[in-house]
């Protein structure tokens, strides 16, 4: 069995600041691996070792994501080897070029039975990526991934319902988004980060990938702050909670608030 | 000149902090509150192989280089103080002389054990009589045939009674003072050997530091670590890198405190705006920043030293006495930060406090450091 698990090397929005035009100042932010990916490695690793299955982690993006400490990184937490694709023009690629071009290089790993991505990336969040790269293998897709069991071409998979849990049985390859909690990651032990430049590491030319054009072309052209409504400022100035409460209630219901 | 971690060093970093963030630092209060030893770390720093980092694979070690580890002991410290000691009493003073200094058979009987912390480690020289003088002890250790028989006490021994291997110091020849000092593996159930009641002490509450008696105890022919007489050189040796250590417990019990100084001094409002915005403010967590980091430059440079396989007895001594005193002042200005409050349970910085100070006595006080110093100097 062949588990490819996708990631996302990037910077943490919490540590970017916002400029006075609505830009992004990325530059003291340090890159990492997205903060749901490790569950999905965790997920990944506990079916790969009930399994016995072969642990490969993806990665497509700009300049950065095929660094060696961001290959050590992801090798730490247990996988097998990765492969990456790393071409500047990936850097504000859209979630349907991303996608596009992971499904090229799972295709050129050949044999994958079973895909999983994190939750969502810390930077975009879109949580798009993983049906995309579904429609692009032609494969089914599944979110909130509470726990899958199996093995090739016969997966149990929980998902995280509304209200309870799905149980769902898939026959063929698939692509698995984790739930945000769906595991607990294990902290990489000194010895496996050690070991981590020792394993395989494939870097992919975007060029020698057969991805396909694009139909459209989305580009960021403006970016505007929502409009910040003036705050009025109204105290309400009395002892009594009762009446505070009241005169609350009063002054929202004039303001069309209730 | 690269001042930058390599990518291994800043993984390790990464994940100690996750292990300190996660697991370590929610119980750190209560550990010292309760002056408990967190027994439950041992088996969780072995697992990740933290327990003997420095040392070779083949010996159950990590592998790990020396600023790596100093790193794990730093992270440790800025979550509990109490759990990087026991680590550095650990790795640094009763391992390390079984590495450098043991036989084949002692690497086989006990190395494997200690640096994947299976078994515990502690490290025994210490006595009521002998302190900064560790040369007068007076705990003897006669051959008998083929045995030698321990008699005498040490104080301040950290990790008993957890520890099962404990590496001691007795004097074999009394006449000939520090040359004729020997060390030795002694196991924890040997007849004879016992532990007395722990310390309460100031700070690092939840580290064990009882006292130890020997009477009458008989150990093998072939505990002698080294050679007879060897035993003050291997202490001195041990503890020119168990500084290292020290220097990198203070710089993460400073780190903590200046991290609980600069949040308290952004969120706590004082005459209409945060007092981080006032210079008083600033400047002593401008001063608070710079000595942390000239104390963390010092004790990386010094096990920089180690790994390059160059002196590093000086530097060592240099890190812990200036990386100590840095943690003692810097924990002091982040209680003055948090006013009233800082004197309280309520926040860390108390507890900081109080630990950061036996960073200033142990394994040597600043004065010996300040004597080591001098005389690479002088000579």
């Amino acid at each position: 069995m062949r588990i490819v698990v996708a990631y996302k090397w990037t910077c943490d929005p919490e540590e970017a600041t916002a400029r006075a035009d609505g830009t992004v100042d990325w530059s003291r932010a340090k890159p990492g691996l997205s903060t749901y990916d490790p569950v999905a490695m965790e997920l990944a690793r506990h079916l790969a070792e009930q399994a016995g299955a072969e642990l490969i982690g993806v990665t497509v993006g700009g300049k950065g994501v095929g660094a060696p400490i961001a290959s050590k990184a992801v090798l730490g937490r247990g996988l097998d080897r990765v492969v990456i694709v790393e071409d500047e023009s990936l850097r504000e690629a859209g979630r349907s070029e991303l996608a596009a071009v992971l499904a090229e290089a799972i295709r050129h790993i050949g044999d994958v039975d079973l895909v999983i991505t994190g939750d969502s990336s810390v930077d975009v969040a879109a949580k798009m990526v993983p049906t995309v790269l579904a429609g692009e293998l032609g494969w089914p897709a599944v979110a909130e991934v509470a726990a899958v069991t199996g093995q090739a071409g016969a997966l149990r998979v929980e998902r995280a319902i509304p209200g309870g849990v799905q149980v769902l049985e898939i026959s063929g390859p698939a692509v698995l988004a984790a739930s945000a909690d769906a595991a607990v990651p294990r902290v990489p032990g000194m010895k496996e980060l050690l070991a981590a430049a020792k394993k395989p590491v494939e870097l992919l030319e975007l060029a020698a990938l057969k991805v396909p054009q694009q139909n459209a072309v989305m580009t960021v052209v403006d970016r505007a702050r929502p409009e910040r409504k003036a705050r009025k400022g109204q105290l309400i100035d009395t002892a009594d909670p009762a009446a505070a409460a009241a005169e609350l209630v009063a002054a929202l219901r004039a303001a069309g608030a209730l | 000149m690269d001042f930058e971690l390599t990518d291994e060093q800043q993984l390790i970093r990464e994940a100690v902090r996750e292990f300190a963030e996660s697991e370590v630092a929610p119980i750190a209060a209560e550990v010292d509150r309760d002056h408990r030893f967190p027994s439950e770390l041992v088996p969780r720093m072995a697992e990740l192989n933290i327990m003997g980092m420095p040392y070779p694979e083949k010996f159950g070690g990590a592998g790990a280089d020396n600023v790596s580890y100093m790193i794990a002991a730093e992270e440790l410290a800025r979550a509990c103080a109490t759990t990087s000691v026991i680590l550095l009493a650990h790795a640094s003073l009763a391992t390390y002389p079984v590495y450098k200094f043991g036989t084949d058979a002692q690497h086989e009987r006990y190395l494997h054990d200690m640096a994947s912390g299976r078994r515990l480690g502690a490290f025994a020289l210490t006595e009521p009589g002998a302190g900064t003088d560790a040369g007068a002890g007076t705990t003897t250790a006669t051959l008998k045939g083929d045995e030698y028989v321990l008699n005498g006490s040490k104080i301040f021994i950290t990790n008993a009674p957890f520890a099962e291997i404990y590496i001691v110091f007795a004097k074999t020849d009394p006449a000939q003072g520090t040359r004729g000092m020997s060390a030795f593996i002694v196991e924890k159930d040997t007849p004879g050997f016992s532990v007395g009641e722990a310390e309460h002490k100031l700070g690092i509450r939840g580290s064990s530091t009882p006292p130890l008696y020997f009477a009458d105890c008989h150990i093998p022919r072939d505990a002698l670590l080294g050679g007879e007489g060897d035993g003050f050189k291997i202490a001195m040796q041990t503890l020119d890198g168990g500084r290292i250590g020290i220097a990198a417990q203070a710089v993460g019990i400073a780190q903590a405190a200046l991290d609980a100084a600069t949040a308290y001094a952004k969120e706590r409002v004082q005459f209409g705006k945060p007092i981080g915005a006032l210079q008083a403010i600033q400047w002593m967590i401008a001063d608070m920043a710079t000595q942390l980091d000239a104390a963390r430059l010092l004790t990386y440079r010094a096990a920089w030293c180690e790994d390059q396989g160059r002196p590093y007895g000086t530097e060592g001594a240099m890190a812990k006495l200036f990386a100590s005193e840095t943690a003692t002042r810097v924990c002091d200005r982040a209680i003055q930060i948090h006013g009233g409050y800082g004197y309280t349970e309520s926040y860390p910085v108390e507890r900081n406090y109080r630990d950061a100070k036996i960073t200033e006595l142990y394994e040597g006080t600043s004065e010996v450091q300040r004597m080591v110093i001098a005389r690479s100097y002088l000579r």
